[in-house]
């Protein structure tokens, strides 16, 4: 794939605005209000399009979103849309249950853009196959939930189910679409966390402000493209952290023969000497972006290691994430650090799971049974860990936690034991941030086939993500670059507390 | 049959003529069903049967069987007889899909009995006659208003599109600014002092043109420019779980050397596409040339025939031929004229090949080195289409032949290629066979000569025996029975050694009869001797192991210790290891073959001349994509923007391009330059287009309105470093870069201490140099164009590593001068520019202070680690500051930045 960074020139972006825009430097040397003595400051020129200020455009319910990604399609049947005319219908042939109309539904022909035609997977699976594991409801919602969230069940009446999602991509490209709103066939389009990194300002100026835990989606289905930020520029992409203090990056530190203030003059030439070259090139978005680079760079290597020390957690912190079991410990980790990362004022995290180089480990097309009792075991803890502690913190009514996958799996069998890709209808949760707790909101046909009531295609949940952060999506348009009505979405008003 | 239908056909006439009789609408219910069951096969795209139906009055006109619709009669148009199979054939075909249902056939039926009529629509256009599936003919230069500006041809097609969108030039770059882009643009390294200099000091007019020349005839040229070729062709070293090879393989350096010293060369294009393809063919015997089959070796794949040949036949298309034909693995091509089955057929070029591991003088062991190279070992393995892409589900009815679209070719003949023996019998290759004897020599003397030893160490026990007044009585006078084993074991060395020797040398005269290499002798005379020595030699090898074996177990049961379960394990094994030889001794004794041993595989004596014939067809003349493709690569990795924007797809989807004559001429200029790169490196360089500045200050408002993006090329493109010429240039402006070239891959963890230009380390599936990734390198599976990221990971590699320090440390301790002399001169080295007054104060306040900073360390905090870099810091504090600001200009922005 291509994947040329597309930094725009800042066409009509003159040489005061520009060095106004750049940050504050490293010791305030600030280029920017010496020139707002000789009367320019942005917005001056008020004709011309600058890009945000860091503002919200209203008030914000959220500070910060925990977003966590599963990679590879968790099934919604055996999760949060547990369906029991499945059981009921199991072995029959789709065509000869009550529910045949499902299949003459006009979203398989108007939603469904395919990407590989004939591919062994990506099918409609007529033969119903029954829930693989039992339900039950919980909490004072009585919302159902499949047996295998023994944890985070109980913490349901925190969340808002949206069981009503539907894509449009029956292959794994749905991984990028969900993170862009775009089909993998229109390529590479911002993501929403460099749209909140786009769109608001920084809340710590140690710590990038979008940040990538766990490892990202294969190449196969976006690649890095997954976390970045496409032609908002390269200075909004997802920075992806090792939970791993002592190397938490690669070149973390400049070893024990530097001193700290010596390397901090270096920086602070270095920005000052950038500084007088970007007078010469006024067009130079690059330099720019490299600037800013540099300023995070410096105060990350302070910052960093910090914040993925989970030693300094307590034992009680620990185990509540199940840092002490080995199934748990991995995402558990992540979990903590997304924490950690969300406390010190990080904007989004970007946290997945499942990665296995290709479409992913959720992708059960056999074995789904062992395959999602196996997985949801590495996960369930471990987030129902972070909202107990966001909670107890007192964090999470500005902490927004998303739980998402790319899509559902087929009502009908595949492979005798498994279930196919299903695009028409999955389900997504939110929690905190101004979300209401204990919803469940829209939902699918009666054997989880198609989202029926309340549809709402990924990008609502962007809408809804940004509502929270206080941004507007349609207020966030770069010029030249015309986005499609789809792309913007709308806020799911239902669970907004 | 025919009768239910008809009866079908009238009833759902009749239920909807009930509905109310609203006629039949083209585009409301017509269309939609063409669309979607007919239009796959009877397209633009594809024209099976000659017939189209994406437009209504192309129904009438038909195909090769006729019209498909006669107006107003349902029951004579041939399209209601093929849907509704009335004839005993069905549209669509079984296989293709499901037949129409009855409500669409009777739609189908009362439109055309309503007159099949239909709205003037446009006939979308053929597929055939794409722009880029027309060979390239050399455009006429346009003439432009502004002649002064144009150096030369590519100028003038620039020039010419400035004035149609009334755009302006900027001026040339500065003199200093030319200077280090095109020394990084050609050489990948920045001007050292001395050049920079020399250019300035001259004078002449022909200064740049002398620069240009100097750099183009330079080596370093061809790691550079191998390293951007190295990126399109998937260059990659092996890799894999520890020593188990899965992609590529060992020693695939060889073919990076044949990259870098074949455009050191200039070979033209078309020969080194053939060499890549079929050196194998091409030179059979020539070792240079066979390392250019790398590029085929590179696509093994150790799990996977069908992934590695997937790999080949996909990028093979891509980089040579701007087709994305991988899309058709599946089903016919989406967008362009590629059938599911071209696919397959470019994949049958492919079929027969294999790889195998030559050996290079002086190393048999082919593990350690050797040379890896293609060779058509399986000229008789059909090729089927795999049905929907799945391998499980071979089409085996028809076996397919190498073949290319229609699109782009009649056709082309495959002539087999007689191989040289030496080719298809390494073993028989001189320097091989000498090797071979020398080693059975060497095996003979070392074996006379461990003998010898061991006698006279008897000999030696013996004396001291005899000298000690042992009994005579006892049979064995020695003390010591080891000796007298090692004395048994050494002449079984021996013979086994001599026997090796004797039925190697028959069985080398025996193929030397066989093959007719003068001088030979009787062929069934040296077969038979040459079979009976091999046998005795494979006795000699059986008696030498049971005597080793009966050694170990003599020792093993002299060292048993009851009740230790370990000696007695150990007693056991050499038993049983016993009883295997002593089998394999009585198998040696009964064996009767007269048959002897090959002295190595054999591969097929002919060559099927598939891939020669598939290289030869993209390097013909007439071929539309190739020199297209190849002058695309070229022009973006001189000026920033491709001319076509997707460089691996030249398909429906690459609108014709902005600068469509420009790429026209070129490839036929690349062409008639006999394929030869430099002259169109030369070109490029040569014109004001590449001269002009990259940046517009603040004039030019009209031109930035008008095509902020710089389509029109009103001046060049600004660049950021590639990741391997970051790293070069940091070394090279201290003037550490290690310019030794070619040879084995270095390990990719010694990019922080080895000096070596960075194209020689090694470049694999999760085996890359970590820095060199940050900024952007190729990713080891495909990489047609590099992105060029800006993120804070790049300042900690540039500020944090161990490379920058130590190479900013070397260079300002190499610049003695005084404070502002010092200043000055580390911009030049580094920046390749002089500082500006501003700058130069600036630096000069950042010495003071840091010097001052320095001196009282007391005062100052350590980074938590180890000390990591082999150069430490200076003791003076003085110099430790200058130390401190050469790095910082090695992080500059305009350091990583070609302006």
């Amino acid at each position: 794939m291509n994947t040329k960074s597309n930094v725009r020139g800042c066409t009509g972006l003159n040489r005061r605005t520009f060095l106004a825009d750049v940050g504050m430097g490293f010791t305030g040397l600030a280029l920017g209000s010496l020139l707002s003595g000789d009367g320019v400051a942005r917005g001056a020129s008020s004709a011309a399009w600058t890009p945000p200020d860091g503002n919200p455009h209203f008030a914000p319910k959220a500070k910060s979103v925990v977003w966590l990604f599963m990679i590879g399609g968790a099934s919604h049947m055996e999760s949060f849309d547990p369906k029991p005319e499945l059981n009921k219908y199991a072995g029959k042939s789709i065509g000869d249950t009550p529910h045949k109309n499902v299949l003459d539904a006009p979203f398989i022909k108007d939603n469904l853009r395919i990407v590989v035609p004939d591919d062994a997977n990506g099918h409609i699976r007529m033969e119903l196959y029954p829930l693989q594991v039992g339900y039950r409801k919980h909490g004072q919602s009585g919302i159902e939930v499949s047996d295998w969230w023994p944890h985070l069940c109980r913490r349901i009446d925190d969340l808002a189910v949206v069981r009503s999602m539907w894509t449009t991509d029956n292959n794994h490209g749905a991984q990028l679409q969900f993170h862009t709103g775009r089909h993998s066939l229109d390529g590479f389009f911002p993501t929403i966390g460099s749209w909140v990194h786009y769109g608001l300002g920084s809340l710590n100026d140690n710590l990038p402000q979008f940040v990538v835990l766990g490892q990202p989606i294969a190449d196969c289905c976006g690649g890095m493209e997954g976390h970045r930020a496409n032609y908002l520029g390269p200075e909004h992409d997802g920075i992806p952290l090792a939970v791993d203090p002592k190397n938490p990056l690669p070149f973390a530190t400049p070893g024990g023969e530097v001193y700290r203030e010596e390397q901090q003059a270096e920086f602070e030439l270095l920005d000052r000497l950038n500084r007088l070259s970007a007078v010469e090139y006024p067009d130079d978005a690059e330099m720019r972006a490299r600037i800013k680079s540099y300023e995070l760079a410096f105060r990350m290597q302070m910052a960093v290691p910090e914040v993925v020390r989970l030693q300094s957690e307590s034992a009680e912190t620990q185990q509540l994430y199940g840092l002490d079991e080995d199934v748990t410990k991995p995402f558990g980790r992540h979990c903590l650090a997304a924490r950690r990362l969300v406390e010190s004022g990080v904007r989004f995290v970007q946290v997945f799971h499942g990665s296995n180089g290709g479409a992913g480990s959720w992708d059960a097309h056999s074995s789904l049974k062992n395959n999602h009792a196996k997985l949801c075991a590495q996960v369930d803890k471990p987030i129902a860990g972070l909202l107990t502690d966001l909670k107890q913190r007192g964090m999470l009514d500005e902490t927004l936690v998303v739980w998402a996958t790319e899509f559902g799996r087929t009502p009908g069998t595949q492979n005798a034991n498994g279930r196919d890709h299903h695009p028409f209808g999955f389900s997504v949760w939110m929690a905190g941030g101004g979300i209401k707790g204990g919803v469940a909101h829209g939902s699918t046909d009666e054997i989880g086939f198609h989202a029926v009531e309340q549809r709402h295609y990924v990008t609502d949940i962007h809408a809804t993500v940004l509502h929270q952060m206080g941004l507007d999506g349609r207020r966030l348009e770069v010029p030249g670059r015309k986005r499609l009505d789809i792309e913007f979405g709308e806020p799911i008003r239902e669970i907004i507390a | 049959m025919l009768v239910r239908v008809g009866l079908l056909i009238c009833w759902v006439v009749a239920s909807r003529s009930a509905r109310g009789a609203e006629p039949v609408d083209y585009v409301r219910d017509i269309k939609p069903i063409l669309s979607s069951r007919c239009f796959a096969c009877h397209s633009a795209l594809r024209q099976r049967s000659g017939l189209r139906l994406d437009a209504a009055s192309l129904l009438t006109q038909g195909g090769k069987r006729g019209p498909a619709i006669v107006p107003g009669k349902s029951g004579e148009s041939l399209l209601i007889t093929a849907v509704t199979g009335a004839e005993g054939w069905r549209m669509p075909p079984e296989e293709e899909g499901d037949p129409l249902d009855a409500e669409q056939i009777a739609l189908l039926a009362a439109w055309i009995d309503q007159g099949a009529k239909a709205p003037d629509e446009p006939i979308p256009s053929d597929p055939r006659s794409h722009w880029a599936y027309q060979s390239p003919e050399r455009p006429p230069i346009p003439n432009v208003n502004n002649r002064a500006w144009v150096r030369n041809p590519i100028d003038a097609f620039i020039a010419a599109g400035h004035e149609k969108h009334a755009l302006a030039p900027v001026a040339d770059a500065p003199k200093h600014v030319l200077l280090r882009r095109v020394y990084l643009d050609l050489i990948g390294l920045p001007p050292t002092r001395a050049e920079r200099d020399a250019f300035w000091q001259d004078k002449s007019p022909d200064a740049y043109r002398r620069v240009v020349e100097r750099l183009l005839a330079s080596p370093r040229y061809g790691e550079r420019w191998g390293r951007h070729w190295m990126d399109v062709w998937r260059y990659s070293d092996w890799s894999g779980y520890r020593d188990e090879v899965r992609y590529s393989q060992r020693h695939i350096w060889r073919w990076r050397d044949w990259i870098i010293e074949s455009l050191n060369d200039d070979k033209g294009y078309d020969r080194m596409v053939v060499e890549m393809l079929a050196g194998d063919e091409a030179a059979p015997t020539d070792p240079d040339t066979l390392r250019a089959t790398g590029y085929l070796v590179r696509s093994w794949y150790k799990f996977n025939r069908d992934v590695w040949l997937d790999q080949t036949v996909e990028h093979a298309a891509k980089a040579f031929l701007g087709l994305t034909i991988n899309c058709a693995r599946c089903h016919d091509h989406k967008y362009d004229p590629i059938a599911q089955a071209d696919y397959y057929r470019l994949r049958a070029f492919f079929e027969p090949h294999e790889v195998r591991t030559d050996r290079v003088p002086g190393q048999a062991d082919v593990i350690k080195d050797g040379l890896p190279r293609v060779v058509d070992a399986k000229p008789d393995t059909p090729t089927y289409l795999f049905i929907r892409g799945n391998e499980k589900m071979p089409d085996k009815e028809h076996p397919l032949a190498p073949g290319l679209p229609d699109v782009l070719s009649d056709g082309l003949e495959i002539e087999p290629v007689a191989m040289p023996l030496e080719a298809y019998y390494p073993a028989l290759t001189p320097f091989v066979l000498d090797e071979t004897r020398n080693q059975a020599d060497a095996d003979v003397t070392q074996a006379v000569a461990a003998l010898t030893k061991a006698n006279e160490a008897l000999e030696k026990d013996r004396s001291r025996v005899a000298a000690t007044g042992a009994d005579a009585a006892k049979p064995d006078p020695s003390s010591d029975p080891a000796l007298t084993a090692r004395v048994h074991l050494a002449e079984k060395q021996l013979a086994y050694a001599e026997a090796k020797r004797a039925s190697l040398a028959a069985r080398v005269e025996a193929e030397r009869a066989k093959y007719k290499l003068r001088p030979y002798g009787d062929h069934a005379h040296w077969a038979k001797t040459a079979g009976g020595l091999e046998r005795h030699a494979t006795l000699c090898g059986a008696e030498l192991s049971v005597l080793q074996a009966e050694q170990a177990l003599a020792k093993a049961e002299a060292a048993d210790k009851p009740e230790d379960a370990k000696t007695k394990k150990a007693v056991t094994a050499a038993t049983k290891t016993l009883e295997d030889a002593r089998k394999k001794l009585t198998d040696a004794l009964t064996k009767t073959s007269s048959e002897y041993t090959r002295l190595g595989p054999v591969y097929p004596a002919t060559s099927t001349g598939r891939r020669t014939a598939l290289a030869r067809w993209m390097t013909e003349r007439d071929n539309p994509l190739t020199a297209r493709v190849a002058v695309n690569h070229i022009w973006m990795r001189h000026i920033g923007e491709p001319l076509v924007a997707g460089v691996d797809d030249f398909g429906l989807r690459a609108q014709r391009p902005r600068h469509a004559a420009l790429l026209d001429w070129l490839a036929v200029e690349l062409i008639e330059s006999g394929w030869r790169m430099k002259p169109l490196h030369r070109l490029i360089l040569m014109s004001n287009t590449y001269r002009m500045r990259s940046d517009a200050g603040d004039n030019h408002a009209s031109n930035r309105r008008i095509d902020p993006d710089n389509h029109g090329l009103w001046r060049m493109n600004r660049r950021r470093l590639e990741a391997e010429v970051v790293r070069d240039s940091m070394v090279h402006v201290a003037g550490n870069l290690d310019l030794a070239m070619g040879g084995p891959e270095i390990d990719q963890n010694l990019g922080q201490s080895s000096l070596r230009r960075s194209v020689y380390f090694r470049h694999a599936y999760e085996k890359q140099m970590k820095f060199l990734e940050l900024f952007d390198a190729a990713s080891v599976n495909e990489c047609y164009r590099r992105s060029a990221s800006v993120v804070p990971q790049q300042a900690l590699a540039l500020s944090n590593s161990a490379l920058s320090f130590e190479q900013a440390r070397l260079l300002a301790r190499r610049i003695p001068q005084s404070t502002d002399a010092f200043i000055a001169e580390a911009f030049e080295r580094v920046l390749s520019r002089s500082p500006s007054a501003a700058e130069t104060a600036e630096c000069r306040r950042f010495l003071t202070e840091q010097e001052a900073r320095l001196t009282d360390a007391t005062q100052l905090t350590s980074f938590d680690g180890e000390k990591s870099s082999r150069v430490q810091p200076a003791v003076t504090p003085s110099l430790r500051a200058r130390e401190s600001l050469v790095h910082v200009l090695l992080n500059h922005n305009d350091f990583v930045t070609v302006r």
